[in-house]
């Protein structure tokens, strides 16, 4: 029985009403068809090609054109966006909000990337911070912050997030040695800085869609950096219990949640941590090969009992 | 011949329909709750995550107990021997994954998924073993057994577990049958444009028997890869860099002044109108997508086919046309009564699309990092404005 088939039978036996029927048949055989996602899609694209180019012609051609002309060019685009958004956006609530126009996503997007384009130049050919890029980056991140919670937009706060690690990338750069571990120190900063800004504004209720964006970026970076602590047989196994736990952490989280993005995280990343402080020292083939069949295995297991109890369809 | 029951499939369909347009507000949480326990099922399923997460550590544990198998019991095996084990191999891998169906009820699960792709891939490497092992190997007959036994092996994985993605793999060993036949590289893009030709019929043919049925989707899909295949083939600025192109021992090299050539170019223009046709007419979002997909393919390497210059601006152009595009569309539609013209609406009617969207735009802005981030060496002062080499967002000078 199709799915047409079965809205009729719900209609004889009264579970829906005949419009709940006509509108659920229609909608099954697409009618109408919505090019929704498509037109957003194109939408996207374009945005995306007119800044590449953009900012190819701008390196190409800036001493032929001029700084004062490129500079007046990207802060006319710069301005036009931003005084769009603006004038168009309804007053600010702490709670999801909608685009006021089909439109209005993408101008903030153009905005957004075309200041990253005008800083970029700026800074390369005028050098009016004297190459503190790290300045730049948390000024960006700081305004797209703004934007994101402003606009209520997605991909504008995964811009600041970006951003922002960037800023912690950069500003370690000028140590001079011990990169590695510095960047680790950093990284983990970064989650804790990432990680805590979100839990506190989805408490204080700001935006708390939000929060899955902030925890996604944070346990990533997060795995990243411990993995490579592990990978550091420098050091004597402080990481690799921060491993476990960050791991305990994320498989907790994901089962109270029903977010199993996180369950994967700490299947994965720890299945690998654990697997190289197994197996760093072992130089038998038969044993590294035996290893990986039963732990596999019993990864195989105990997930398949994590998706019979919690997994089910999203 | 399916390996699930059309009941089941469409079981699952109206369940998470069910879902779907309650969460839509189009049917109440009672109602929900009323007929949610009709569209049960006695299958397995779990959530993307998991599934993606279980076919991995099966994959591993599969590829790990056949490693170790060879460890253990076949020191130095010959070529012949590694390719009888590997068959073997590819049966039981086959035969399990048939198992966890019918024994586990396991759907969409990641388990059953692994084994069935490991199955081709143990076929494939062993039917290649076991013919390199004749003497003297002729690399053609090689590329023949393994890539006819690929595209099989993958289209019945297709067919028998409905696994969308064996179908695009099916046509990946395709393109490597016409090198057996032929040297020329103007023969083999035809004969794989054919190939991918006669699928397409059979495709369009079949489909239409199952019109707002639980295979729709999956027909509307392969219908799609075909469409993008033989696109991919005739558009030879793309194919010179494709697996067709690697493989082949004569790397195709693209002549202007040849009737080949002047035909292909020809094709690419023709056919992204007629795949939007065909979408269009259809309603169907996949073949849709290709359609537009292939278009902006055309319209970036025209300028390449006909040996033209590009400009850094080209990429400001295409954008403005595609933007224009999609504002005028979206106007138009929106001008129509109700919202609606032709049956088709720009406007959202599904919540699955927004969160798709909102997904989809928190991911972008995360992997698009560079477009933000300068390069650290830009902490010189006397670093140069110039020489961008991406120009992905500007801030590569």
């Amino acid at each position: 029985m199709n799915i047409v088939a079965r809205l009729e039978l719900w209609k004889e036996q009264g579970a829906i009403s005949a419009q709940q029927e006509a509108h659920l048949a229609s909608l099954s055989r697409g009618e109408p068809f919505s090019l929704s996602l498509e037109l957003n899609f194109l939408l996207y694209a374009g945005v995306l090609a007119f800044v590449a180019g953009l900012g190819w012609t701008i390196s190409t051609w800036s001493q032929q054109i001029g700084d004062v002309l490129v500079l007046t060019i990207l802060t006319i685009i710069l301005a036009a966006s931003f005084w769009y958004c603006f004038s168009r956006a309804p007053a600010w609530s702490a709670a999801e909000t909608t685009a006021p126009t089909p439109i209005f996503d993408y101008i903030l997007y153009l905005g957004s990337l075309v200041w990253c384009v005008e800083l970029a130049y700026l800074e390369n050919r005028l050098h009016v911070l004297s190459g503190q890029w790290d300045l730049y980056l948390l000024a960006t991140a700081l305004l797209f912050f703004f934007l994101a919670y402003r606009f209520d937009n997605r991909f504008v706060l995964s811009l600041a997030l970006s951003s922002l690690a960037g800023w912690f990338g950069l500003t370690i750069s000028h140590w001079p040695s011990h990169q590695d571990a510095t960047y680790r120190q950093y990284a983990l900063l970064y989650c804790l800085v990432v990680g805590a800004t979100g839990a506190v504004l989805q408490r204080l209720e700001l935006k708390s869609h939000f929060l899955n964006t902030y925890l996604n970026v944070a346990a990533n970076v997060l795995f990243w950096a411990v993995l490579s602590g592990v990978f550091d047989s420098q050091d004597d196994g402080l990481w690799f219990v921060g491993l476990l736990i960050a791991c305990g952490a994320s498989l907790a989280w994901g089962l109270k949640r029903r977010q199993f993005a996180f369950v994967a995280y700490a299947a994965v990343y720890g299945y690998v941590g654990v697997s190289y402080m197994l197996l760093r020292n072992a130089n038998d083939f038969t044993l590294i090969l035996t290893y990986f069949v039963f732990t596999a295995i019993a990864m195989v297991v105990m997930l398949v009992q994590i998706a019979r109890r919690f997994g089910r369809p999203e | 011949m399916r390996i699930y029951t059309e009941s089941s499939e469409e079981t699952l369909r109206a369940r998470k329909l069910l879902k779907e347009w309650t969460g839509d507000g189009a049917l109440t949480q009672e109602q929900y709750q009323s007929l949610e326990p009709g569209t049960a099922s006695n299958l397995r399923t779990t959530n993307i995550f998991l599934r993606l997460v279980l076919f991995f550590f099966t994959v591993v544990a599969v590829a790990a107990a056949a490693g170790l198998f060879f460890t253990v019991f076949l020191s130095r095996p010959s070529q012949q021997t590694s390719g009888i084990f590997l068959l073997l191999f590819a049966a039981v891998s086959y035969a399990v994954a048939e198992i966890a169906v019918a024994k586990g009820r396991l759907y969409r699960y990641g388990i059953e998924e692994a084994l069935a792709v490991c199955s081709v891939a143990f076929l494939c490497v062993g039917l290649g073993a076991l013919f390199t092992a004749d003497a003297p190997p002729s690399l053609r007959e090689i590329q023949l057994v393994v890539s006819a036994a690929g595209t099989m092996a993958s289209l019945w994985i297709w067919y028998r577990f409905n696994l969308w993605y064996a179908f695009p793999a099916a046509m990946i060993f395709a393109i490597f049958l016409p090198g057996c036949w032929t040297a020329s590289d103007s023969a083999q893009h035809v004969v794989i444009a054919v190939l991918y030709a006669a699928g397409l019929i059979c495709i369009a043919s079949i489909r239409s028997c199952h019109r707002f049925d639980y295979l729709e989707d999956a027909y509307s899909l392969s219908e799609a890869f075909l469409w993008l295949g033989i696109y991919l083939t005739f558009n030879l600025k793309i194919s010179e860099f494709s697996l067709l192109s690697l493989w082949s021992p004569t790397r195709f090299t693209s002549e202007p002044a040849s009737p080949f050539y002047w035909t292909t170019w020809v094709l690419i223009w023709c056919l992204p109108p007629l795949i939007l046709t065909r979408g269009i007419r259809r309603k169907d979002r996949f073949v849709l997508a290709v359609g537009a997909i292939t278009a902006v393919l055309t319209l970036v390497t025209n300028k390449p086919y006909l040996g033209w210059q590009r400009h850094t601006w080209d990429p400001m152009l295409l954008g403005v046309a595609l933007t224009g595009v999609a504002l005028s569309l979206r106007r138009w539609l929106a001008r129509g009564p109700g919202g609606v013209r032709h049956g088709f609406t720009a406007a959202h009617l599904s919540g699955k699309d927004k969160h798709a969207m909102s997904v989809g735009s928190a991911v972008l802005g995360l992997v698009t990092p560079q477009s933000i981030t300068p390069p650290p060496q830009a902490t010189n002062p006397e670093h140069r404005f110039g020489g961008g080499g991406s120009g992905g967002g500007g801030a590569d000078f």
